[in-house]
């Protein structure tokens, strides 16, 4: 059964106060995934 | 002196002209060729398909940047490719022919040391009957032009609804068997919706996604576990959520076939023939080659030696089942292995097959993504065969230190689904690594679930805004730009 967005999610993905503090959170985590580190896949 | 010639000025060619140029002396040359006169920030033609961005916020000219910056620039087409040069020229060379109002249709021999294939995907609206953006009440966010009149189709509509009273249909999604690049179909449904809202018509819209994926949420890159708050999910089952919460339906394993007046035929993966109506589409078109021909010294054909399609890098080709595909199929260093001095990252290398599972319909029909290569993925891998070019030029044969497999290189997808400061909403995914190795992360789908995540909230629209102003500002080349991340 798939997930439903509730109303209280939807107040939270909503409210400024939370969703700054959330920005800064997914800038840092974006850039340590993307940013930082690639590399090759074989050996030798 | 070592001349470098960058074929194409989109996210890969411009990334890998503007990194050549930072760190390569002046005595060395590095020169643009682009059919087009302006840089696009692709990624934001979301928006200007729903008004809420213009082109002028999206482009900006290339010449002057260029002339500022010490890089050369011709406003023109590559036409056909002389790794070997031919009987009156030694150096490699590409013709190009001349798109700009002065000089239109003049061919010249462009020589180089390096050569990077930025071309990218030609945009084949052909390779789906009627499907022509601005016609047959369907449109495209594909370049800013088609975004332009994509806007102004879904304007006419809204203000029709509005002093009507009539009920329309909105079909998004791709149009063709094995087109790519969901991803912006999927930000541009959303955009939609959230506009019909605004405009006070939303519940006069039926609003439908039609899509070649198997399941919601592919992508092209097979689907994939992720991270959501405290819980892990399928990306199926995150898109499904979304998808129902605005009202959304939706048709997968579908390859539209044909585009007449309102109307899109496709054929689903049981083998059945439909037709979904419409008073307003926006489908992907295929992408493909763009049918370049290679010729030798003594001009032989030997376009099979560097196209496939898309051009041959260093990827495994050898045709293989999908359960026996892996990470070290796809490439490193994307250099060609028949010219080490030809380079192309991407969209322009030849993927050496799908990311997601090809599966035919009961007819036999191929209906599938196409591998992505777009956004995060194109200007990392032109940064990495910049840096190559850089080590080679400086050591005076080709060394290719830096490596980035797709199988070993994360993504960010940061999908608007809704424009405005407090009312905007973003659907932020990342996934590690972009193509799945099942064999290293053999538990959680290919994935690793601690960098494969979703968030649903206004903070990704403000990242997605972020993301639009910082690479604006890095394209443009201005102060520290280089510190900001591909």
């Amino acid at each position: 059964m798939t997930q439903k967005i509730t109303k209280s999610q939807k107040a939270r993905m909503q409210n400024p106060i939370i969703q700054f503090f959330k920005y800064l959170w997914l800038n840092i985590k974006i850039i340590r995934i993307v940013a930082l580190g690639h590399g090759g896949t074989r050996k030798g | 002196m070592a001349k470098i010639v960058v074929l194409g000025a989109g996210i890969s060619g411009h990334t890998a002209a503007s990194y050549l140029r930072r760190k390569l002396s002046k005595k060395h040359e590095v020169l643009v060729v682009s059919p087009n006169s302006n840089y696009q920030w692709i990624p934001s033609n979301i928006w200007v398909g729903i008004g809420r961005m213009t082109r002028k916020d999206t482009v900006f000219p290339l010449t002057p940047l260029y002339k500022r910056k010490g890089i050369g620039f011709k406003q023109a087409k590559v036409v056909t490719f002389h790794p070997e040069g031919d009987a009156e020229e030694s150096m490699p060379f590409v013709k190009v022919e001349y798109t700009s109002a002065d000089k239109k249709g003049q061919q010249e021999k462009v020589t180089y040391d390096y050569l990077v294939n930025a071309t990218g995907p030609k945009l084949a609206f052909d390779m789906t009957e009627g499907l022509v953006p601005g016609t047959n009440k369907a449109y495209s966010v594909c370049t800013y032009d088609h975004a332009e009149h994509a806007w102004e189709g879904l304007r006419a509509l809204i203000d029709k609804l509005k002093t009507s009273g009539e009920r329309a249909k909105i079909l998004i999604g791709t149009g063709h068997a094995k087109a790519t690049c969901q991803g912006a179909a999927f930000e541009y449904i959303l955009n939609v919706e959230k506009e019909l809202v605004r405009f006070g018509v939303r519940d006069r819209v039926d609003m439908t996604w039609i899509s070649n994926e198997y399941a919601l949420g592919d992508f092209g890159i097979d689907g994939m576990l992720l991270s959501y708050g405290k819980d892990v999910m399928k990306s199926s089952d995150m898109l499904e959520m979304v998808f129902r919460d605005r009202g959304i339906r939706w048709i997968t394993g579908a390859g539209v076939t044909k585009v007449e007046d309102g109307k899109a035929h496709y054929e689903n993966l049981d083998g059945e023939y439909k037709t979904e109506e419409f008073d307003f589409a926006m489908l992907i078109p295929a992408f493909s080659g763009h049918g370049f021909k290679a010729y030798d010294k003594a001009g032989g054909d030997i376009t099979d030696k560097l196209f496939k399609g898309f051009m041959i890098v260093d990827a495994d080709y050898t045709p293989r089942p999908y359960e026996e595909w892996t990470v070290q199929d796809w490439p490193e260093t994307y250099q060609n292995p028949s010219y080490p001095n030809i380079f192309a990252p991407g969209i322009a290398f030849a993927p050496p097959h799908t990311i997601s599972k090809p599966r035919k319909s009961k007819n036999g029909t191929d209906i599938f993504p196409a591998p992505p290569r777009t956004g995060m993925p194109s200007g990392i891998t032109a940064k990495l065969v910049a840096d190559n070019i850089i080590e080679s030029v400086n050591n005076g044969k080709i060394t290719l230190p830096h490596k980035g497999s797709m199988g070993n290189m994360g993504a960010a997808c940061i999908a608007s689904a809704g424009y405005g400061a407090t009312q905007g909403m973003g659907i932020s995914i990342t996934t590690f690594p972009i193509v799945p190795d099942y064999k290293k992360y053999g538990e959680t789908g290919g994935r690793d679930v601690h960098k494969t995540f979703g968030d649903i909230g206004l903070a990704g629209h403000w990242v997605k805004l972020t993301l639009h102003y910082a690479f604006i500002y890095k394209a443009k080349m201005r102060p520290f730009w280089w510190l900001i991340p591909e």
